[in-house]
């Protein structure tokens, strides 16, 4: 059976070969014109005007075109407030203010140079600070998240502490940029091949920018080479701008931005400045903790709504908050529009408290994992700060077994004895959690269809929204159909997603891809199966079918006497089979459908963020990671020693493939609290724009000691075969790298609090070295 | 006189000439040939998505094949060389064991980085084949130093790297049999190359004496790796109109290594150099193992680090206190100079005269010890915010010679004769060297920048002498009692 088996990647091949085709992998067509876009030159102003006689004079330029080409101008993910082009308001340097047709690729670079702008500059805002100066927001959460008493808590408080944490922003740095092809149809109508994490939504804006009917627009991903959700809003306008050449030329257009223009135009993590107090005993337990949330949204809302929310979801960490109050705030700045990006504001919810229990250990001079394991959710304790009751609670023996595995209390032992050498070299060792919500917080999102095929030959072609991004999602819905009728793995093979087979699609995010398609698709399985079993029924009966005698099986239904396995249908009472094959072509000659289209909604969600009630996630995925890293303090460098993760999966549909999840998120997550840097002039301009000046880990900033481990739980009985989403729950542990630097600082700091930034880059840990050596 | 190159993909013989010539290898393999396999991302040589194989004629045979960033890379440099893509890594449908490995243990993601990581650990194999090496993780990762991956982790692809089944590996040799390559190219050896396309001209002279014949002027590029320049025409910041290759002048790869001294060629690529300076520069050796990534190793040069004069090269302090000296050429004349006259004092400013060029570097093995340091926001394959390169003797506790050079705190690499001055005579002492380190406060006024702040240079700088001081203490078997930070 295919569900639960380790089997490969479904594209493995075509990647190891180089057979696998990316948008730019696309053969040319005859005619295909290059699109290149201008940016703008300043953070803030309004454009006047746009000259582009240099440009169209150029021999290779074929038009120029703007926002007056346009039939809509804006577009958003959930507010439309994001120009396609700028028709008047730069929002911020780089911002996409014309595109321009090529005909031959090599001179993009070269028309690029021939615009001149007629700009009125303004003063741009750069940081949150300044944007709370001039109260310039895109969302204020309409109601905080509280329990208790949070005021009445601080009263009583033994011990307080404040502070800020600030995180920075991050680039996806998915290895393939943002692409797109365009393709000119009959009938007026367009097909875009994207790179795109949400083929439905890039149709829908393809159809509003170029004025199309959304049945004259179809949005196809075979691929993406990366995503983590930059492809989920971003990926739109880019296929705007292909399609709009498209229709002005008639001619098939290709958009591929470069790795330069990529990181300068589109958005990035949220960077997060979260204030907070926290009251608590002498033993660390948290009697009462306020945060206020403030992200740095960019010049647009994009999806920062949604992932501020997220971030006030997830600020609880994985701790029981009896008093608790979470506000949240998103500010408009003079940036690149930040947008989703793995854990989507769940990370910088989460680092706030897991960098406060860190404060409070080393505070108190008590180990922290003593103080996590007291605060975590436990016993009755299982209220979140939301209202939403935690079940199938795993972190008590996450941690309990972690300490045990990762052999914490006896390295614990040896880090302090060598720390107290003063050898100029620190040590740190830091357990922290996640305990990720899965679902949409938009209920409407949580939908999903499939279409199955089954072919005469007995094998399946299955198509869904899902969009591959390389995390797996297609394989495992092969598993979950080859399961679903008991053949091969191979005989199964997920399509190309395009909008034209599956329309209404959510974007592939929120790590629920595996969730809702797969649950789409299995459904759709079991609509064939019901069919197929009722005619297996028929035919182990004995019953005849001629030509005037047809087999009569209606919608069919799922019998337990009737298995599906080894390419063959079993009757268990009578021991009959048939070769699933056979019976196949008996159902298509008797006129029987093999085929099934099916629609899934997550079932018993609703969240009202108005007053705060309701069910907001179907489950929660679980993990911890102790991390300990070896600081250097002469130069502030550090490294990952070792690291242990215990995830909990609930029953992996694909345990190698999750595993590549956890340790992929895990180093995509340490890089953004260590060396993944952002940054700018003083013009706005973005400085670190390409892998020279903006460093991803490598892989010798892989942890020297890596150790991975699934907990066992069979009880996630919401999810399709019991599984849990992994996309983006253990992106959260890499933070732990972080707290580990913490904790190894605070051997150097008399009052035991570190005040350490993210990334903490070794100018960041150097600087605060220093700080706590001169006592200041 | 040759007007095209003669270059060997996949086994298949190709003549480029005109504009084909002048493109890099990795759009031609995709825009000309299809060969999509080949990704770009960064074009900057950064990410390793370009990694192709490259096996150069080297007079008698085809040398090792080793990995190079085809997107920093022209097509004229590779003449008679055979290259090697993703796409030729399998014959029929036989995989390359590594690919097998990479399918098996999960590592490929998304697939962008894939083909790159698969031709990384491809030349892997085949060292380990040829040099008997064992494969472990340390291994894996150095091979992979130069590839970047967003989605794995790397875990699953260091695993994929150390399961590879090594018997399986038929050598590029073998499996392309190079005898006709190697006859059509031994003819080829004693030809000039000179390929014009629009504005553009090349020449691929077969020796130093037809470089000169053909005349050396200031409008006139001479490269050798290209590693840097490359990255400087893809983004649009330099237009390269004349070039003068060294890549087709054998003697120019070659290092003399004799008791006295170790002569460096213009072309041996820092892979070589490395492997040459491991007996007698072991520090050096080390730092060059963190210097770049193999890909860029493989194709550049000391002599190109020296040259480009970048007050972040990071050869450069190592060559400025190890008494480097830097033999330069004209075609009539030839000079032999220290390294630190070489250096002039400003931004890039170089005893370096219009018709002049550099074709080798001396290392005299003067039994100085060295310590070499780096530091950068990451560990490897980062530009360094501050690098600095320390050339000691010691007589018994007393320092009888020190020669300190930095970089990344100045426009150019320095030499700090107070320091120098301050340590000479003294005894190895910690409070000598806090002392001595606080010259630096008024010795170097480095720059701010996405590499550091100029305090935070000026820090690491002052550390780092520290650093030396404690370290010498713990090597000379002396116990610290108290780190000096």
């Amino acid at each position: 059976m295919s569900v639960g088996k380790n089997i490969k990647h479904d594209s493995s091949y075509g990647h190891v070969t180089g057979e696998s085709i990316f948008v730019d992998d696309r053969a040319p067509v005859l005619g295909e014109l290059f699109v290149g876009v201008v940016g703008s030159p300043v953070s803030k102003g309004r454009l006047k005007g746009i000259n582009h006689k240099k440009a169209l004079a150029h021999p290779s330029c074929v038009g120029v075109y703007t926002a007056e080409h346009l039939s809509a101008k804006k577009w958003g993910a959930i507010f439309h407030d994001q120009p396609i082009l700028v028709d008047e308001e730069i929002g911020y340097m780089g911002e996409p203010l014309c595109i321009f047709a090529s005909s031959r690729r090599e001179d993009i670079e070269e028309i690029k140079t021939l615009f001149d702008f007629e700009i009125e500059e303004e003063k741009p805002i750069y940081t949150i600070k300044e944007a709370q100066a001039s109260d310039s927001f895109v969302y204020k959460a309409p109601k905080p998240f509280a329990q208790g008493n949070v005021e009445e808590a601080f009263k009583n408080a033994k011990h307080i502490l404040e502070g800020t944490f600030i995180v920075g922003g991050q680039e996806h740095f998915y290895m393939e940029s943002q692409a797109c092809c365009a393709y000119p149809m009959e009938n007026g109508q367009i097909e875009v091949h994207s790179s795109s994490q949400h083929p439905s939504e890039t149709q829908r804006v393809v159809a509003e920018a170029l004025g199309l009917p959304l049945h004259h627009v179809v949005c196809v991903v075979k691929r993406m080479g990366g995503g983590f959700g930059g492809k989920e809003s971003q990926a739109a306008p880019i296929a705007a701008y292909a399609a709009l050449v498209s229709k002005y030329t008639g001619k098939p257009a290709r958009l591929i931005l470069t790795k330069d223009e990529d990181m300068v135009i589109t958005g990035k993590r949220h960077p997060f400045e979260n204030d907070y107090k926290v009251a608590f005993d002498d033993e660390g337990k948290i009697e009462g903790i306020k945060m206020i949330l403030r992200s740095d949204a960019g010049a647009y809302s994009d999806l920062s709504s949604s992932i501020l929310e997220r971030g006030m979801f997830h600020a609880d960490g994985a701790y029981f908050l009896k008093n608790v109050h979470i506000e949240g705030y998103a500010y408009r700045t003079n940036r690149h529009s930040n947008t989703a990006y793995r854990g989507f504001g769940g990370p910088q919810g989460n680092m706030t408290i897991e960098s406060v229990i860190e404060d409070i250990a080393a505070y108190l001079k008590k180990d922290s994992f003593e103080i996590r394991r007291k605060n975590i959710y436990q016993g009755k304790d299982l209220l979140t700060p939301y209202g939403q009751e935690l079940e199938n609670n795993m972190l008590p023996a996450l941690f309990d077994d972690l300490y045990k595995s990762s052999d914490y209390q006896r390295r614990m032992q040896e880090i302090i004895e060598f720390n107290n050498k003063k050898t100029g070299k620190l040590k740190g060792l830091s357990m922290t959690a996640t305990k990720f919500g899965i679902a949409f917080t938009a209920r409407f999102l949580n939908q999903g269809n499939a279409l199955v095929n089954v072919q005469l030959d007995g094998t399946v072609q299955v198509s869904t929204g899902a969009t591959e991004m390389g995390q797996g999602v297609n394989t495992k819905i092969q598993q979950i159909v080859a399961h679903a009728f008991g053949i091969a793995a191979d005989d199964v093979q997920v399509m190309t997603t395009s909008t034209e087979k599956n329309h209404n699609t959510s974007p592939t995010a929120a790590s629920s891809g595996s969730d809702i398609n797969g649950a789409a698709a299995l459904d759709a399985c079991n609509k064939i199966k019901a069919r197929l079993s009722e005619l297996a029924k028929l035919v182990f009966a004995g019953k005849e079918s001629n030509d005037l005698v047809e087999y009569e099986v209606g919608k069919g239904s799922i019998d337990a006497d009737i298995v599906f396995t080894e390419n063959k249908v079993i009757q268990k009472s009578t021991q009959k089979e048939i070769a699933l094959k056979e019976l196949i072509n008996i159902a298509y000659f008797n006129r029987i459908s093999v085929g099934a289209y099916a629609f899934f909604k997550t079932p018993g969600l609703g969240f009202c963020k108005n007053s705060v009630e309701g069910k907001a996630f179907n489950y929660y995925t679980q993990g911890v990671a102790a991390t300990e890293v070896l600081v250097d303090e002469y130069t502030g460098e550090m490294k990952v020693m070792r690291t242990d993760i215990l995830m909990d999966l609930g029953r992996p549909i694909n345990p190698g493939i999750d595993r590549g999840q956890v340790t992929g998120a895990y180093v995509q997550g340490m890089g953004w609290v260590t060396t993944e840097s952002l940054f700018y002039d003083e013009k706005g301009h973005l400085i670190s724009h390409s892998p020279t000046t903006y460093k991803i880990p490598n892989v010798q900033d892989t942890p020297r000691e890596f150790h991975l481990d699934f907990i066992s739980n069979d009880d996630n009985d919401c999810n399709v075969h019991r599984s849990k989403a992994v996309g983006e729950p253990p992106f959260l542990l890499g933070s732990s790298a972080w707290t580990a630097v913490k904790h190894a600082l605070s051997f150097r700091s008399k009052e035991g609090v570190v005040n350490l930034t993210s990334p903490c880059t070794g100018e960041v840990i150097l600087g605060e070295l220093t700080r706590l050596k001169s006592g200041h | 006189m040759r007007k095209s190159i003669i270059v060997y993909i996949n086994g298949v013989r190709h003549e480029l000439e005109g504009k084909a010539a002048f493109e890099t290898v990795a759009n031609y393999l995709r825009y000309t040939k299809g060969l999509t396999g080949t990704k770009v991302v960064c074009s900057e040589g950064d990410c390793g998505a370009c990694t192709v194989l490259l096996s150069r004629f080297d007079g008698e045979k085809m040398g090792r094949v080793r990995t190079i960033n085809s997107c920093i890379s022209f097509m004229y440099l590779l003449d008679r060389c055979h290259l090697i893509t993703v796409e030729g890594l399998k014959k029929v449908d036989h995989l390359h064991p590594v690919q097998e490995a990479m399918m098996k243990h999960h590592g490929a993601q998304c697939g962008y980085c894939t083909p790159g990581i698969v031709c990384s650990l491809a030349s892997m194999t085949e060292d380990a084949i040829n040099d008997h090496i064992e494969i472990d993780d340390k291994k894996v990762k150095n091979y992979l130093t130069g590839n970047l991956c967003r989605c794995t982790g790397y875990e699953p692809i260091i695993k994929a790297g150390v399961a590879t089944d090594l018997e399986k590996v038929s050598t590029f040799s073998s499996l392309y049999g190079h005898a006709e390559m190697v006859k059509e190219f031994k003819e080829l050896s004693s030809v000039d190359v000179a390929i014009e396309s629009q504005n553009k001209k090349v020449f691929l002279p077969h020796s130093y004496q037809a470089l000169f014949q053909h005349g050396n002027h200031a409008n006139m590029k001479v490269t050798s790796g290209a590693t840097d320049l490359g990255v400087l025409v893809n983004k649009g910041k330099i237009d390269l109109q004349e070039i003068v290759s060294l890549n087709n002048i054998q003697e120019s790869y070659q290092i003399e290594d004799s008791s006295k001294e170790i002569i460096i060629g213009a072309k041996a690529s820092l892979t070589d150099v490395e492997k040459a300076c491991e007996k007698d520069f072991p520090e050096f050796s080390k730092k060059l193992h963190v210097f770049a990534s193999p890909q860029i190793k493989n194709k550049g040069t000391l002599v190109g680090n020296l040259v480009n004069a970048s007050p972040i090269g990071d050869t450069i302090p190592f060559l400025r206190v190890s008494g480097a000296k830097v033999v330069l050429h004209n075609g009539t004349n030839s000079r032999t100079i220290a390294i630190d006259d070489f250096f002039l004092g400003g931004y890039k400013e170089l005893d370096l005269k219009d018709d002049e060029i550099v074709t080798k570097i001396i290392l005299p093995k003067n039994n100085y010890e060295f310590k070499l340091y780096k530091v950068s926001i990451r560990k490897d394959l980062d530009i360094s915010s501050v690098s600095m390169a320390i050339a000691y003797k010691m007589d018994g506790d007393i320092f009888t010679d020190f020669k300190i050079g930095i970089g990344g705190v100045g426009p150019t690499v320095m030499r700090i004769s107070s320091i120098e001055k301050a340590i000479i005579g003294t005894t190895l002492d910690q409070n000598t060297f806090k002392k001595v380190a606080k010259l630096l406060d008024t010795e170097i006024k480095p720059l701010s920048d996405i590499r550091g702040s100029s305090d935070y240079r000026k820090l690491l700088s002052h550390n780092l002498l520290l650093k030396f001081c404690d370290e010498v203490i713990v090597e000379s078997g002396k116990t610290l009692s108290e780190a000096s930070v």
